[in-house]
């Protein structure tokens, strides 16, 4: 029989027991997480495309603007399944809407809305004024202003930031194999937006196609930051299923 | 006395105790000034005055950092090497590396506040240090496990004092908990990206979240109470047999409830339930350990009104208490649907974070200068009154935010008689307005606590002049 | 990893997680209070933190 005193005297005993107990918790509920497929929903259209799909160059730089200010601290990006997150915000989160998301951004405190679905939901206009001087367009809000925002975006590395997430998993593309695999995955759209040694030249033809900040002339942070926040939660298009189809995954 | 005059000034190391007992105190105000800069902040946006370093999105961590790190980690440094120097009779392993622990934590401390303000960011909540820092970290703390460890080995009884037993599972746990969270692939020297992505990054990251709680701020903070509510009670503690029981329930359960900060979100529902079965049942051994502190004072209870370090050690056991109660409450889903996301959290945090772990560090930090320093305390007068600045500041800062975080929670989802919402986002803001107010109010009384508390010690140590200096050996209580 | 999927059944970590739970807390309980003269010796160490004074 063992003998706790043993424990107790034991020094050696005593860290490896102890490493068991906090050990077994998050082995039972995180490491069957990386292993069980319904985890992450697949989410496709009709005709075998991936709906979500990682984000282009540009977005990704607002992304990391978003996580430079610390956004994440006052805004939720997970919807929950009850009636009025449903009506104030949209359909519920999947977890597949965050599977490129590195570091998911899913926040804890709503000091402001949720944004999960805020993509498409204001317009480019509306979205840099209120990042300017949001009590200008909210009275109410106590948002910091982020004039600095519209500062030139520093684009130089944006390549090696996409290959470094590549390294974790995402699949952007650097040979012609996997170009072609992102071809018949996402599309021969999205395949381009995907590919790292093009990634700066896509980044500022999407920056002055999409007049984020209104200027097409120069690339601003705000063009990155309103391209991450007019892409969020659109990917999917929840027209194309059933209302019940996702509730098996919860 | 017998043991101090066997060693004389060679026994001891209390000269490290000395300056993290100095840096817990400077750090605990200046965090706590920027929490109180940043409470104004969602009261007052102007003062945000449109500069990138001091918006709240910045700040915010580095007053998380500052709080739990800087103030939180060094009162353990030094309580920690204090406890078990005293306990095991043993000198600490080597004042080298106890000394690089010391530099080596608060290059630490200022980096990372360093790297929040310039938004070098990770993205993840008390972890926002990047990837150099956090490697620092790693280093660190493997040699603080050395020291630690090494002591213990050291003692020159063979039984472990049970306070020791809490240090080295928080040690344990915390190097556990950072190495897994902070798997991230660099960019450069300032950007990286986690390994994990998600829901998979979710998990990983309120699986180190909550147990940065359960095992930083609970689980040592518990070995301080260990040894600082029978030393300044001057009775043994009520149960040595109930701390062995609890101790063991407390550090498996832990590890379990994490993911109650993701209810209703997108994983698997059976994490979300079970965490939330051990969260109920984490209720008995969080009760274990307060019913052990504040039992231990039974029969002498009188003791508590003359003795305003007392008061802060068993007071801080009655907030552990009740936030070890609201915890549990708030990780049924049907509550947890009404607070997350909301102040109720924030009130939740800071219960435990001003009511318990400011507080018991405070009793023990009032209780280890004047035997640090070997002189009396410059004012008892001023402890007592901090005693009832930071109570009263946290039960102001807490009940704020119970209304707004409850209040808040019920707007969102009120529907008029259409069965639309009731009220816009933008009208639940304005109505946070007055009592965020008087959180930053409830935050400034208990800031101000800790400035009397700097001033009281800061005074205690000039007049004990010659004796801070390190070669001197302190006497023994 | 198939076998791991049997842990994402409620129905089977309920019961486990209680069996684990249980088993060791019950073990811990008896090893403190199942012997008098073992309690003895363990509350003897609640003078520790007064031996260096």
């Amino acid at each position: 029989m063992i003998d706790h005193g043993k424990i107790e005297k034991n020094l050696g005993l005593m860290l490896v027991l102890v490493m068991i107990a906090i050990s077994i918790g998050g082995l039972v509920e995180v490491v069957p997480l990386f292993f069980i497929k319904g985890t992450v929903e697949e989410v496709k259209t009709p005709e075998g495309i991936n709906m979500v799909r990682p984000y282009s160059a540009l977005e990704l730089r607002g992304r990391d603007i978003y996580i430079r200010e610390g956004c994440y601290l006052c805004h939720s990006q997970m919807i929950r399944p009850f009636r009025d997150e449903s009506m104030r915000y949209g359909h519920y989160s999947l977890a597949a809407e965050s599977k490129y998301d590195h570091p998911f951004q899913w926040g804890s405190k709503r000091t402001g809305p949720d944004l999960a679905r805020v993509g498409k939901k204001y317009s480019n206009e509306w979205q840099v004024q209120h990042l300017i001087a949001p009590r200008s367009v909210v009275p109410e809000s106590v948002m910091p202003n982020y004039p600095w925002l519209m500062s030139p975006l520093d684009t130089s590395d944006v390549g090696d930031r996409m290959a470094a997430l590549r390294t974790t998993g995402v699949p952007y593309s650097v040979s012609k194999a996997e170009y072609d695999n992102n071809v018949k995955d996402f599309g021969a759209d999205v395949a381009k937006q995907l590919h790292i040694p093009d990634a700066k030249k896509n980044l500022i033809e999407q920056a002055q196609t999409g007049k984020y900040d209104g200027n097409a002339a120069d690339v601003t942070e705000m063009d990155a930051v309103v391209a991450y926040l007019q892409v969020l939660g659109t990917m999917v298009d929840f027209s194309k299923f059933d209302n019940d189809s996702f509730v098996k995954f919860r | 006395m017998a043991s101090v005059a066997i060693g004389g000034s060679e026994q001891y190391n209390y000269d490290i105790v000395r300056k993290f007992t100095i840096m817990a105190l400077i750090w605990g105000a200046v965090g706590m000034l920027l929490g109180v800069f940043i409470a104004s902040e969602l009261a007052w946006p102007f003062l945000n005055f449109d500069f990138p370093y001091i918006t709240f999105g910045r700040l915010r961590p580095v007053h998380t950092g500052a709080v739990i790190f800087g103030f939180g980690g060094s009162a353990l440094f030094a309580t920690s090497y204090y406890i078990v120097q005293r306990t095991c009779q043993a000198r600490l392993l080597s004042d080298g590396m106890a000394s690089f622990t010391f530099w080596g934590w608060q290059a630490i401390i200022v980096l990372a506040a360093l790297g929040d303000v310039l938004g070098y960011s990770q993205g993840r909540e008390y972890a926002e240090m990047e990837w150099p820092v956090d490697l620092l970290i790693t280093v660190v703390w493997v040699v603080y496990a050395i020291i630690y460890i090494g002591t213990v080995m050291k003692r020159k009884e063979a039984h472990i004092y049970v306070a020791n037993w809490f240090y080295i599972a928080f040690i344990l746990a915390v190097a556990l908990l950072h190495i897994f969270n902070n798997l991230a692939i660099p960019v450069s020297l300032t950007k990286s990206y986690p390994l994990f992505s998600g829901a998979q990054d979710a998990m990983v990251q309120w699986w180190y979240g909550h147990n940065a709680v359960g095992f930083f701020l609970t689980a040592a903070f518990l070995g301080m109470m260990y040894y600082f509510v029978p030393k300044q009670a001057g009775r043994p503690i009520y149960s040595y047999r109930l701390s062995i029981v609890h101790f063991w329930a407390l550090i498996f359960m832990y590890m379990w409830a994490g993911t109650h900060h993701l209810h209703w979100t997108a994983i698997p529902d059976w994490t979300s339930t079970l965490a939330a079965t051990f969260s109920i049942m984490l209720l008995m051994p969080s009760w274990g350990g307060m019913i052990n502190g504040i039992m231990t004072m039974s029969g002498a209870w009188d003791k508590l009104r003359t003795d305003p370090v007392l008061r802060f050690l068993i007071v801080s056991l009655s907030f552990y208490g009740m936030s070890t109660f609201e915890g549990p409450m708030m990780s049924l889903k049907d509550v947890n649907a009404l607070s997350h996301y909301t102040d109720w959290t924030v009130g939740h945090v800071h219960s435990g974070a001003l009511g318990w772990v400011a507080m018991i560090s405070f009793g023990a930090i009032y209780h280890m200068v004047p035997r640090l320093w070997d002189t009396k305390m410059y004012s008892v007068k001023l402890i007592n009154v901090h005693f009832w600045l930071a109570t009263i500041g946290t039960l102001m800062y807490i009940t704020a935010m119970w209304i707004s975080g409850i209040m808040q929670g019920l707007m969102w989802r009120a529907y008029d008689d259409f069965g639309n919402l009731q009220y816009s986002f933008a009208e639940t803001v304005a109505a946070m307005h007055p009592y965020y107010a008087m959180r930053a109010l409830g935050g400034l009384v208990f800031l101000s606590g800790m400035v009397l508390m700097l001033y009281n010690c800061f005074m205690t140590m000039s007049q004990a002049k010659g004796v801070a200096s390190g070669d001197m050996a302190p006497q023994a209580a | 990893m198939e076998w791991l999927m049997w842990f994402t059944k409620l129905e089977n970590t309920k019961p486990l997680g209680l069996l684990i739970f249980f088993v060791t807390f019950c073990a811990i309980l008896f090893f403190v209070f199942g012997s008098k003269e073992r309690g003895e010796r363990l509350e003897s160490y609640k003078n520790m933190p007064f031996q260096d004074d």
